[in-house]
Formats: C-alpha cells, structure tokens, sequence
C-alpha cells in the first residue's frame, strides 16, 4: 500500500512539475507575442509573422532559415535570458521583423531576396539594426534598448575582414549614429542614462562616438570607418 | 458579505480589461489612393541621408465623400527612411521612403511605405560566379560586380493609401 502511495506521489509530482513548465512557457510565449504583435500593428506591417518561444539552445542558423523561409520568429531561450526590459525585447524582435519583411519583397514572391539577405549577412544586419531602431520607434519603444540588448548579447569577435558578421562594435556604432541623425530625442531626453549596460556600451564607445562628433561638427556625409 | 465584494471586484476586473481599447483599429477596408511624384529625383549615387526631407507633388485630385481631400499640384514630404547601398554580387540599392505628411490626414490613417531598388544583378552574377569556380579564383571576381544604384525618378508614380474610417 505504501509502495502504491509513493508511486501515485511522484506520478503527482511530476505531472505538476510538467503544468509549472507549460505556465512558465505559456507566461514567456504571452509576452513575446504581446510585444511582437505590437510591433507589427504599430507598423501597420500587412504580412503574417508569427513568433514562437523555444528552450532549444540557439542556433543560428535555423533560426534565419525559418525567418526567411516560414516567416516565423523563433526566439530561443538562450536568447530570452539576456532580456530584461521590453525595449529588449523589441529589439530583438524587430531585428527579426526586418529580416522577414525582406523575404516578402521581390522577385518570385520574395525568394530572390530571401537568397540574398541569407548570402549578404553583413550588409543586411546592418539594414536590419536601422529597421528595428525604426520599427521600435512607431510601437513607442525605446530605440536605446536595441544598444542595450546587442551590448549585451553579442560578442566582439578579433576582426571581421573575413567574417559573416560585422563587428559588434561597429553595428552599436552605427545604430547609435541612425538614432542621432534620425531620433535625436531619445538621446537628448536620455532614459538609458541611469541604465549600467548602457553606460557601459558610453564606455566601450568612447572612440566611436568621438568619430561620429566629428562627422557632425565638419558636416562630411559618407560611412565612417569605425572601429 | 465578503463573497459579494469579490464578485463585484472581478467584475470590475474584467470589465475594465474589455473596456481597454486600442489605438488603431483596421476592420475597415476603405481605402483611397494618393498618388505623387517626386519634385527632383534622388539616387543612391549621390550623398543621401537616412532622415532626410523629401518633396513630392500630388499628380491626381483625391476625393472622398464627393469632397476634394487633396488637391493636385499640392505639394507633399515625406522622409528617407533607409538606405541600402548596392554591394557585392550584383545585390541592388534600395530606398525606403515613409513619414508621408498630407495635410489634415493623420499618419495613423496611411499606408505609406514605398521601396525602390536599382537593378538586380545577382541573376546572372550568380550562375556566372558558379561557372568560373571551376577555374580557382576567378569565381570570386564577380564579387566587384555591384548591383544597380537605386533611382527615384520624377516620372515614377508613388502611391500610398488613405483609409478614411481607421482611427
């Protein structure tokens, strides 16, 4: 009889654990839909994107591939961990946005440029980082979230010369000058600045942001060559 | 008694949870063409900004309700939204314009953004790319070849769409 109850006990026990993991994903799909979904209506973006959570480890890869080709949005849990604020969020998401709407324009329903944002990688994550910063902008998000995020996220590879991606100091480099050409409200009226990652990117930005002062005090149009 | 408070409290609740109302509202599918030109023609060739103004002119009467809403001729801006520069591979510029302000139409109520490209190259890049990797090295020269430089004509028609009843 005893056995019989210590058995029932756990079979309890584990399918509790099963329903607290099912609200725990039901709580983290709510939230990215929320903010996804803003995303897209405040945008009055007319294409169907979905967002999915998974707590698969992120790859990076696959993740693209279902953006290009399925149009949805897988955030991984690897990814979900580094946010903290919905700003964040809506980086991330935007980025993602970005991406997709690429997919929908184009030649043969989009596959065209769907191929080229997958072969371009560094061109189109630059576009994509101006595109969230825009994105974020009409949903009524901060744009300085998307800074805080990929400081916080991505790392600084030695060179990227020969790479798939640019440096991350470079992509926070020149989403910092779109948001100062473009929005410079958030950065006169700064909410960020009591925020430690984002005076941390001040800090790691210092010799960037002095080129970018630059290229505003001689009024020079064209790329800087940031660092 | 304390029963009775909590009903009324949850009510309350729900209550106040339908009575949020969004900002916009897209059930109506109403819609009236606005149809512009640009004023000088803009390419990705020459020094453009992101955020930068643009003036365009409205090239047909629009009406709604059998009242003229903006008149031809009348001259409209609207702001470079993002600029993509040609790259390797014959991968074309493009031009993003967007913040379209027609007078006393709100933005809330416009479907506005409008993308150009330069010409796409990457058709016959691409295939000639593969074709040249069997000698080594040559494949990778088609990386010098870029795609076309994105070109906003005068002559080009840029049409956007007002939808009267949308919040």
């Amino acid at each position: 009889m005893k056995k019989f109850i210590y058995i029932l006990l756990f079979i309890l026990f584990i399918n509790c654990q099963s329903y607290a993991n099912i609200a725990d994903y039901n709580a983290i799909q709510t939230h990215v839909d929320s903010v996804g979904v803003r995303l897209l209506n405040f945008n009055k973006i007319p294409k169907r994107i979905v967002f999915t959570y998974s707590d698969e480890t992120k790859a990076d890869l696959k993740q693209k591939y279902k953006a290009l080709k399925n149009r949805q949005i897988i955030v991984y849990g690897k990814q979900y961990q580094f946010i903290q604020t919905d700003d964040e969020l809506a980086g991330m998401l935007a980025r993602e946005i970005a991406t997709v709407m690429k997919s929908y324009s184009g030649m043969w329903g989009g596959s065209v440029d769907a191929v080229q944002v997958a072969l371009s990688s560094k061109k189109f994550e630059t576009v994509a980082d101006k595109r969230a910063v825009d994105y974020m902008v009409k949903a009524g998000y901060n744009p300085l979230g998307l800074i805080v995020y990929i400081n916080k996220t991505c790392p600084q590879k030695r060179q990227d010369v020969v790479a798939r991606h640019n440096l991350t100091s470079k992509r926070l480099a020149r989403i910092y000058e779109y948001i100062t050409y473009k929005y410079p409200e958030y950065l006169n009226d700064n909410e960020y600045i009591n925020n430690q990652y984002y005076q941390n990117f001040l800090l790691n930005s210092i010799e960037n942001r002095r080129r970018l002062e630059n290229k505003l005090k001689t009024g020079t149009v064209g790329e800087i060559d940031y660092e | 008694m304390n029963k009775y408070i909590l009903i009324i409290l949850s009510l309350f609740i729900s209550l106040s949870v339908f009575a949020e109302t969004l900002p916009y509202n897209f059930y109506d599918t109403t819609r009236v063409p606005i149809r512009l030109s640009i004023v000088n023609e803009i390419s990705t060739k020459d020094a453009l900004t992101e955020g930068q103004n643009i003036e365009l002119r409205v090239i047909k009467d629009v009406y709604y309700e059998g009242k003229t809403l903006v008149r031809k001729g009348e001259l409209v801006n609207a702001k470079i939204e993002t600029i993509i520069t040609s790259g390797m591979n014959g991968f074309p510029a493009e031009i993003i314009v967007d913040d379209f302000e027609i007078p006393n139409i709100p933005d809330s109520k416009l479907m506005s953004t409008y993308y150009k490209k330069g010409q796409n190259r990457c058709l016959w890049v691409y295939p000639l790319k593969w074709s040249l990797t069997l000698i080594p090295f040559v494949g990778s020269l088609t990386n010098l070849i870029k795609g076309g430089h994105a070109k906003i004509k005068t002559k080009d028609v840029i049409t956007i769409y007002y939808y009267p009843n949308w919040k």
